[in-house]
């Protein structure tokens, strides 16, 4: 461990999404009058927010929705927006986390499940660029697929990054001296970052071990309308 | 554009040159500038190590099946570490192409992108195409193929020569009189400070029309008419240049339509010209009548280069002119070997060429001890039945065979023959060659000889004069010594005359 506290010390950033766009991702799942709409896109939290209303007002005519939906779907972006915010101006702690990234959705008729890691300290990462990659690889037709992956990514990254502020926090609270990198912050990172060190030192090959490999490959299933349709219907019992 | 590049396994790979740097044991300097978070010990995910096992896996991984397009995806499962960095890699793998180099696989993006492969057929817009009167078969452009795909390669021209005087004269351009507005077939004037060309008739007419009254004002451009060589007039001028060699008022006379610098210039301009010039300079008149007739249906052959250059070794050839002239009838498949013959035999004058021949015969026939004789075929009644025979090569070819016959003269010891004299033609060239590199070397020594004594001599002038301005000097300074001595003197008698002290006597006293 003194090791690393010599080489892998970094000081706390600013909270911001660890990509090379901070874009905030929005998650949107409004019922109102018998109908449903959910959605799921990236934000710039630097666009003005009257942009907000307008976003709103215009998915509304788009779908022909209600327009009870306007001030819902306006609140709804808000919300997140503003938690997001909130979040903007403490510390994070970003050091050594490479994280497992775990993708498991399913887009129209496209199922995708993937798993890879994800350096949180990396702030040229791009999601986008991460999926179009995928989609293009893998000759994914669907052109809805790769945001959606590149959203999920993101909403991960989110997350893990909220739970990096709130660590911080609460480890200056408790006034515990922190010296080298904060493997501990993150419980998720913690057991990966064990393994990081063993795995990047001098004995050991980056190249993954065999039983690894099958967790880490990227599977895409096609999939029937009537696979579809069951799949929906049992996502809503659950949502029920 | 490859280079070899050899693996650990033994194998060889090529890679493209521009990634010719890459080295399995190092890590180079664009690496290292590309890539320096690994380099900058900032991170243990990120060292130097592990920069080179990436490195090496994605290579490796790739070359397990070079023809196949690696995709990163395909890679990324099998490396641990954060997927934004691998993918950096992967890219600059891909784009100093170290993976995915072959030119096949660089299809994917292009189709993805373009369904159709754009194909050009014909010529370009910027290519004229046109059959230019100069040249017995016309020039066509390639078709050229574009298409998306790397291939790119231009297909080579399809004459075999190009044509590079005929880019100068435009004889589908019509011109038209300024003043009277027909064609201007033959020479037109032209204006200097306009653009208004006017015929000749109307020049002589005086009738310049407009406010070109000036007859200073036109300069006579482009004979038009005598630029045009048709095929007939370039034929009788090559025959009448190898009849009357240098004499080119017959030659005028006999290519009726064209003046003497015409013919002269249209015979530089054919790109064995300068040949005929030499080579009939050169000849004596052993000129047979029939060998003019021979060159008639010589000239059926099939390109004009190895017409006119058989024609050109039926003139150098003193020797067996009659052998050689069978020998140029040979059935195609040996006629790039007389092509080959006629251009050594043209090449080197016309004595070594005779001298080669006959040596090459000598030997040979030693060598199939066989007379010397049946090679000194020199009758006329051959050249009388080729003559008869008209332009088919298949009866030329029957003649031949019939020839076998009696003269015993098989195919084989022919082209031996040609093979031999050919082989003895670029000796002597080659020797030729030499001879004048030696002399040539021999030359630039002296010149640097003459250089470094010219230097030398130019340093001693200089010394010389020095040493004049020295001696110069020196007079002067005797002079100096003499006076100062006068004065010196005279001061002393001043002193003595005024009773000067002895004391100041001493001190001048040496």
């Amino acid at each position: 461990m003194k090791a690393l506290g010599s080489s892998g010390w970094k000081g706390p950033v600013k909270f911001r999404m660890p990509t090379a766009e901070n874009l905030v991702p929005i998650r949107l799942d409004i019922q109102s009058e018998g109908q449903r709409y959910k959605d799921a896109f990236t934000w710039n939290p630097s666009d003005p927010d009257n942009e907000v209303v307008v976003f709103a007002k215009r998915t509304v005519k788009d779908l022909k929705l209600p327009s009870a939906f306007i001030t819902q779907i306006a609140q709804s972006i808000q919300s997140q927006l503003s938690d997001f915010r909130a979040y903007e101006g403490q510390d994070m702690y970003t050091g050594e986390k490479i994280i497992p990234i775990k993708l498991d959705l399913r887009v129209n008729h496209t199922l995708i499940k993937d798993q890879f890691l994800w350096d949180l300290n990396n702030f040229e990462s791009d999601p986008e660029e991460f999926a179009r990659t995928l989609c293009k690889d893998l000759g994914v037709e669907d052109p809805e697929v790769g945001p959606a992956v590149a959203f999920a990514i993101r909403e991960q990254l989110y997350e893990i990054a909220t739970q990096s502020v709130a660590s911080a926090k609460e480890s200056r609270l408790s006034k515990k001296s922190r010296r080298g990198s904060d493997h501990g912050s993150a419980s998720k990172a913690s057991g990966l970052s064990m393994d990081l060190v063993k795995l990047f030192s001098f004995k050991s090959s980056v190249v993954r071990k065999r039983k690894d490999l099958d967790v880490y490959e990227p599977v895409v299933d096609l999939l029937t309308s009537e696979e579809v349709d069951a799949l929906e219907a049992r996502e809503e019992r659950h949502a029920r | 554009m490859e280079a070899i590049d050899s693996s650990a396994e033994l194998e060889l790979y090529t890679i493209p040159a521009q990634s010719s740097w890459f080295l399995w044991d190092d890590i180079h300097e664009i690496e290292r500038r590309e890539f320096e978070e690994f380099f900058s010990e900032s991170s243990i995910t990120r060292t130097p190590k592990v920069y080179k096992e990436y490195r090496d896996f994605i290579i490796n991984k790739f070359r397990e099946d070079t023809s196949r397009r690696l995709t990163f995806t395909s890679i990324r499962k099998f490396l641990v570490g954060d997927v934004n960095l691998l993918q950096k890699v992967f890219l600059f793998l891909d784009k100093w192409g170290l993976i995915n180099f072959s030119p096949s696989l660089n299809d994917n993006d292009t189709l993805s992108s373009v369904d159709n492969a754009k194909v050009e057929q014909g010529t370009p817009a910027g290519i004229r195409v046109t059959a230019t009167p100069n040249s017995l078969r016309p020039i066509t452009a390639p078709p050229l193929v574009e298409q998306r795909t790397v291939s790119g390669v231009k297909l080579p021209p399809l004459t075999s020569y190009s044509d590079v005087f005929s880019d100068s004269k435009k004889p589908d351009d019509v011109l038209l009189c300024g003043h009277c507005a027909e064609r201007c077939d033959s020479a037109f004037y032209q204006h200097n400070k306009s653009i208004v060309n006017i015929c000749e008739k109307c020049f002589k007419n005086g009738s310049y029309g407009g406010e070109n009254n000036a007859a200073d004002d036109f300069k006579l451009v482009g004979d038009s008419a005598a630029a045009l060589w048709t095929e007939e007039e370039t034929l009788l001028l090559l025959e009448s240049v190898l009849k009357h060699g240098d004499d080119w008022e017959l030659i005028a006379q006999s290519v009726s339509t064209k003046s003497r610098l015409d013919c002269i210039s249209k015979l530089i301009e054919l790109p064995f010209g300068e040949f005929l010039m030499g080579s009939t300079s050169g000849r004596l008149s052993s000129a047979v009548p029939t060998e003019d007739e021979d060159t008639e249906q010589v000239k059926t052959d099939v390109q004009e280069h190895e017409e006119t250059e058989t024609r050109e070794e039926n003139e150098d050839e003193d020797g067996p002119p009659a052998k050689r002239k069978r020998v140029a009838l040979i059935s195609d498949s040996d006629s790039s070997l007389m092509k080959q013959v006629a251009t050594m035999a043209s090449k080197v004058g016309p004595s070594v060429a005779t001298a080669a021949a006959k040596a090459a015969i000598a030997a040979l026939c030693d060598e199939a001890s066989c007379p010397k004789e049946i090679f000194d075929t020199g009758d006329y009644t051959d050249s009388t039945v080729d003559r008869a025979d008209g332009d088919k090569d298949t009866e030329m070819e029957e003649q031949r065979e019939e020839k076998d016959g009696p003269q015993g003269l098989p195919v084989a010891l022919r082209i031996r023959a040609s093979v031999a004299t050919a082989l003895g033609a670029a000796a002597a060239q080659a020797k030729i060659l030499a001879d004048q590199e030696e002399r040539e070397m021999e030359d630039l020594a002296a010149t640097v000889i003459d250089q470094q004594l010219k230097k030398v001599q130019s340093k001693l002038k200089f010394l010389d004069q020095l040493e004049l301005i020295m001696d110069a000097e020196e007079e002067v300074i005797e002079g100096g010594k003499e006076t100062i001595l006068q004065e010196r003197i005279s001061v002393l008698q001043c002193a003595f005359r005024s009773g000067v002290t002895k004391r100041w006597d001493h001190t001048y006293v040496k």
